[in-house]
């Protein structure tokens, strides 16, 4: 194991630094902005020249966004844990089984991924209108499940075609069905390729406004994005910055938490080694 | 197979199967295939039932007449949309903005998510930190971040602008396109740098190790040894990464709402569709929008062999 | 799922003896090594699918709370707004529901903030015949586009004649669409000239004068700009639709069916570009909305400012040191001696076609936009009242110093044009003037004539 030289500690704690400050720079102008009065907000400075606690106090003491807050970690959790689990069946058997309409399969994904979400809004709307799903969970729900699977079958198919099959031909060998040696042998393996795909897609969810400004009239299933277009500032004409950097700022965090958590899973299944072993 | 005992406790096979080797293999491979079957039936029930009506009828109201104000006018008019948008100079703008802002944003991310996927993947200290941090961008709501980019180029009020002597480029076409660009390629490379990063940490350590011990040079390890083992996984990511850029919305809209030239096809089709209540345009424009998407697609996967999953396995 | 499969394949391996063991034995170990991380991922999992559960049933009760109605007692009219914080609009509901007598509770469900999707949040669902809305606040410019569709209904009777008495005439014709009454206006809006006295003495009466004052203030190095709104966007066609109408012209002819523009369009054109050209042009003026306008006053930058009443009580609050040479005049003439005809903003209540309780709703719009509610609109609201005879009402003047320009300047007012394709036709002109320094007076002005007449036939595209 050869020591850490100088030149290489320094050189990678700029790299670090470098990428962190460069990820940082525009939330922490938010995070300034959120703390800025709306005289303070004239002045370009990054520290507020008048502090404020008031917009994080407006927000969050309002229904109008906490609950559509709730909505998005709801919605983005629950349409995100569907996708994944029928993306990774799907996937999986894409990879490794054999049987016909495969590119059908695929070409649906991909047609799908490419067509423009805006011409599906419209039509989508009157379905979800007629069978009462409009301005509910299960209508963004499904919808981003629908949407998300292509990006979940791509990314996982990717995966698994990485995994080295012998084990699971040893699996085979030892009499388990195909079934079992996916859920025992490839599974495992699989599971830093689905975190990464689940991230993906939660990401997806949470950041989508087409569809939640179309979907939803009420906050009974509006989501945080399109609860930003609900606030107002003083006057008809005045953009609420205060209030929208608040509200930002405190999407992020969930997004934070979020990723802190996966996180460690990621660098888990990623040094693992059982993949090369 | 010659050891079909295992085979026959497991699986429930007709009696008569069990005396030749050829039926227990199609034996097998009917189970596959059902298994297989079984295992996409979810997710295409869903894909299908979300979307199959409305690209149908999207297919549809491009060849119709349909302003949603004025329904009493509507009638089928057959391509006629799609010769208005195609002779249109909007259509032709939005196009060439959409393909230089899709062609920058996507080589800046490749590279810049290339160098991300490194450091997080190599750096030594704080790697828990270092990945959370430069995952925000990709975590923040692509609406928020354009209202900071948007703030900071605000003359006399952001920083990005009182940096640049109080310019203000949101409202000259090329500047702007810069500063949309700039926004896209914050909020993306961690996207990159991430599928990237996976494809990264399968490359196998020991192969970089007697690439060294053999005497080759940082550079060398990464053009012969790195790039080609990732070359799958890089595809990927630059395949979806092209297909989203090429719908860039969000960004646009908060930034400049598509004034001043800096519009993209899908800022044209949502004005079309939304505010002026074109069924019939906007739904033209969005099948367009579609085709060029489809034929960068059919470009990555044919031209550049992206690994369009299942077709390159088929034997087995 | 993968829990399942966990313990089915546990059980067969107890069921199968030593070959079985031996290979999954080297999986089962490959997991081990990895440590307790592979445990606490299926436990994770499980209580995330278990807490996903048990939001999803959460989340579907309290959607079905939601939308629950109440079975008996007042009928709920759902009264669709722009986002209002200053309160006044629930205050006004209060009252209306009080006044009610029990026969209606009216539930304020609120809009997006910008223009643009509160109408796109109507439309999708009006078009989808929609039976949930009743009362609609709609922007002075979107009635004509409503009533074609059929998506509102005419006011005819003592409606009708109760919602013209003592309203203002520009007003009603915003919501008048072939001859009907289709919309009762609730309150309006009008751009007035705000200037610095320490600045400009005597404040200028036509725009080649002001933009003489403003080049001369620049000469002499002081703040010097003229604020406007000169983004591509709805305020930039309301400054060309002032300018037209001031100039003598208008937009549309009579009829609505074909653009007139002419000689009074190239005037207006060419005094917009003489002012993007002159030093007195804000150099963001491309960019610039209301909101940008006044605080760029408010930081002591313009000499000039061509905006809404809402500046004075921002200029009050954030700037006290120069809110005492701030003043207000009549909008700049265009002809000399011929009073500024400024374009009229505001919102009209329409009731919708689809609506179960048309009859009550009438009743609810009408209660919501009378004298008392108006007053309370424009003293908490800071939005100007549709009733003449408010601006003579005392309880304004301590708001409204500048009631009687505002009162003025609203009787001169000029409509946009009405026409169901207006929004085709505001994108179209907006395009050709912004960025103002783009204008060629003549030949903007016959691209306007072409694209108009496209819009009007809903040929071609939007940009």
């Amino acid at each position: 194991m050869a020591a850490i030289t100088p030149r290489q500690r320094t050189g990678w704690l700029t790299a670090n630094f470098v990428v962190i400050a460069l990820a940082l720079i525009p939330v922490l102008w938010l995070v300034s902005l959120s703390f800025k009065t709306p005289t303070a907000v004239l002045d370009p400075s990054f520290i507020p020249s008048q502090w404020t606690w008031g917009n994080y106090h407006g927000i969050l003491t309002s229904s109008q966004f906490l609950r559509p807050l709730l909505n998005s970690i709801g919605i983005g959790i629950i349409a995100t844990v569907i996708a994944v689990v029928l993306a990774s069946m799907a996937a999986y058997a894409i990879a490794r089984l054999q049987f016909p309409g495969k590119s059908v399969l695929i070409g649906m994904a991909l047609l799908i991924a490419m067509f423009p979400l805006i011409a599906l809004v419209t039509p989508l709307f009157t379905i979800e209108r007629a069978l009462g799903l409009f301005n509910t969970w299960p209508g963004l729900i499904i919808p981003y499940v629908a949407f998300g699977l292509p990006l979940g079958i791509y990314t996982l198919s990717a995966f698994f075609r990485e995994i080295p099959w012998e084990l699971e031909k040893a699996a085979k060998m030892d009499g388990a069905t195909p079934f079992q040696a996916f859920i025992r042998v490839i599974a495992p393996l699989a599971a830093p390729g689905m975190v990464t795909t689940g991230i993906l897609v939660f990401l997806a969810c949470w950041n989508d406004f087409l569809l939640a400004i179309s979907f939803t009239s009420t906050i009974a299933a509006r989501t945080a994005p399109a609860a930003m277009q609900y606030f107002s500032g003083g006057s008809v004409f005045t953009v609420p910055t205060g209030p929208i950097s608040a509200a930002a700022v405190v999407i992020t965090i969930p997004i934070i938490i979020f990723v802190l958590f996966f996180q460690r899973r990621i660098v888990a299944g990623l040094t693992s080694g059982a993949v090369k072993g | 197979m010659s050891t079909t005992t295992p085979a026959v406790t497991t699986k429930p096979t007709p009696a008569h199967a069990a005396r030749k080797a050829k039926p227990q293999l199609s034996e097998g491979a009917r189970a596959e295939r059902r298994l297989g079957f079984l295992l996409i039936a979810p997710a295409v029930i869903v894909m299908i039932a979300v979307t199959a009506y409305p690209v149908v009828y999207a297919v549809f109201l491009s060849l119709e007449r349909y302003n949603l104000a004025l329904p009493q006018d509507t009638k089928f008019i057959g391509f006629a949309n799609y010769g208005a948008v195609l002779s249109s100079p909007f259509w032709w703008q939005a196009l060439w903005v959409t393909l230089i802002i899709t062609v920058f944003s996507v080589s800046i991310t490749l590279v810049l998510g290339m160098l991300l996927a490194m450091v997080l993947h190599r750096t030594l200290f704080a790697r828990g930190t270092v990945r959370t941090t430069s995952l925000i961008p990709y975590g923040i709501v692509t609406v928020a971040a354009a209202y900071s980019w948007q703030y900071a180029w605000t003359p006399s009020q952001g920083y990005l602008s009182a940096a640049f002597n109080n310019s203000a480029p949101l409202t000259s076409q090329v500047q702007a396109i810069i500063v949309i660009i700039i926004a896209e390629i914050w909020k993306t490379t961690p996207f990159m740098g991430l599928l990237l990063l996976a494809g990264l940490s399968l490359v196998p350590e020991d192969l970089q190790k007697a690439a060294k011990v053999d005497g080759a040079t940082g550079w060398q390890r990464f053009t012969k040894i790195t790039l080609p083992l990732m070359k799958p996984a890089i595809l990927v990511a630059l395949l979806f990464r092209t297909l989203d850029s090429f719908r860039i919305f969000d960004n646009i809209y908060i930034l400049t709402g598509g004034s001043n030239g800096t519009g993209s096809v899908s800022i044209l089709g949502y004005d079309n569709l939304f505010s002026a209540l074109n069924l019939g345009i906007g739904s033209a424009i969005s099948i367009l929008i579609f085709i060029c998407v489809a034929i960068i697609a059919v470009i990555f996967i044919k031209g550049f062999g992206t690994a369009a999953p299942g077709t390159a396995l088929g034997k087995r | 799922m993968i829990e399942h499969g966990g313990d089915t394949s546990a059980a067969s391996r107890g069921a199968r003896g030593a070959p079985v063991q031996s290979h999954t034995h080297r999986a089962r170990h490959a997991r081990h090594a990895r440590g307790p991380g592979r445990r606490r991922r299926r436990g994770s999992l499980w209580r995330l699918l278990a807490g996903a559960a048990g939001i999803t049933l959460a989340g579907s009760a309290l959607a079905a709370c939601g939308t629950s109605s109440a079975a008996t007692g007042p009928v709920t009219l759902n009264y669709y707004l722009y986002p209002d914080t200053s309160g006044a609009t629930q205050t006004a509901i209060n009252n209306c529901d009080a006044q009610s007598h029990g026969a209606y509770k009216i539930s304020y469900q609120q809009l997006p903030q910008a223009s643009d999707g509160q109408r796109q949040q109507m439309v999708r669902r009006l078009a989808a015949h929609d039976n949930s809305m009743d009362i609609l606040g709609l922007d002075v410019t979107w009635e004509a586009e409503f009533a074609q569709a059929g998506w509102i209904v005419p006011w005819t009777g003592t409606y009708k004649a109760q919602a013209e008495a003592g309203t203002l005439k520009p007003a009603l014709q915003t919501a008048t669409w072939k001859g009907q009454l289709v919309a009762v206006p609730d309150n309006t809006n009008t751009q007035l000239l705000w200037y610095r006295s320490d600045l400009v003495p005597t404040p200028p009466t036509t725009w080649a004068q002001m933009i003489a004052d403003a080049e001369q203030l620049a000469k002499e190095g002081k703040p010097h700009y003229i604020e406007i709104q000169g983004a591509q966007y709805e305020g930039a066609t309301v400054w060309f639709n002032t300018m037209v109408a001031s100039a003598g012209g208008s937009i549309l002819n009579a009829s609505a069916t074909a653009p007139s523009l002419g000689a009074p369009a190239v005037k207006a054109l060419s005094i917009m570009k003489q002012l993007a050209d002159s030093t007195a042009a804000d150099p963001s003026l491309s960019v610039q909305m209301e909101n940008q306008n006044r605080l760029q006053m408010e930081a002591g930058n313009a000499a000039f400012q061509l905006n809404y009443p809402f500046v004075y009580p921002g200029m009050k609050a954030d700037n006290p040191k120069l809110f005492k040479v701030f003043k207000w005049a009549l909008y700049p003439q265009v002809i000399p001696g011929v009073p500024a005809k400024v374009t009229i903003g505001g919102i009209d209540l329409a009731v919708s076609a689809y609506s179960q309780h048309q009859n009550l709703a009438f009743q609810a719009a009408l209660c919501l936009r009378d004298a008392q509610n108006q007053l309370i609109g424009a003293t908490v609201g800071g939005v100007p009242p549709t009733i003449a005879s408010l601006y003579n009402n005392p309880a304004l003047f301590p708001d409204y110093p500048m009631h009687a320009d505002i009162l003025t300047s609203l009787e001169n007012a000029s409509v946009r044009p009405q026409t169901p394709v207006y929004q085709v036709t505001s994108i179209d002109i907006s395009h050709l003037i912004s960025p103002a320094s783009g204008i060629s007076p003549t030949g903007t002005e016959q691209s306007m004539v072409g694209r108009i007449n496209n819009a009007l036939q809903s040929k071609g595209l939007v940009p």
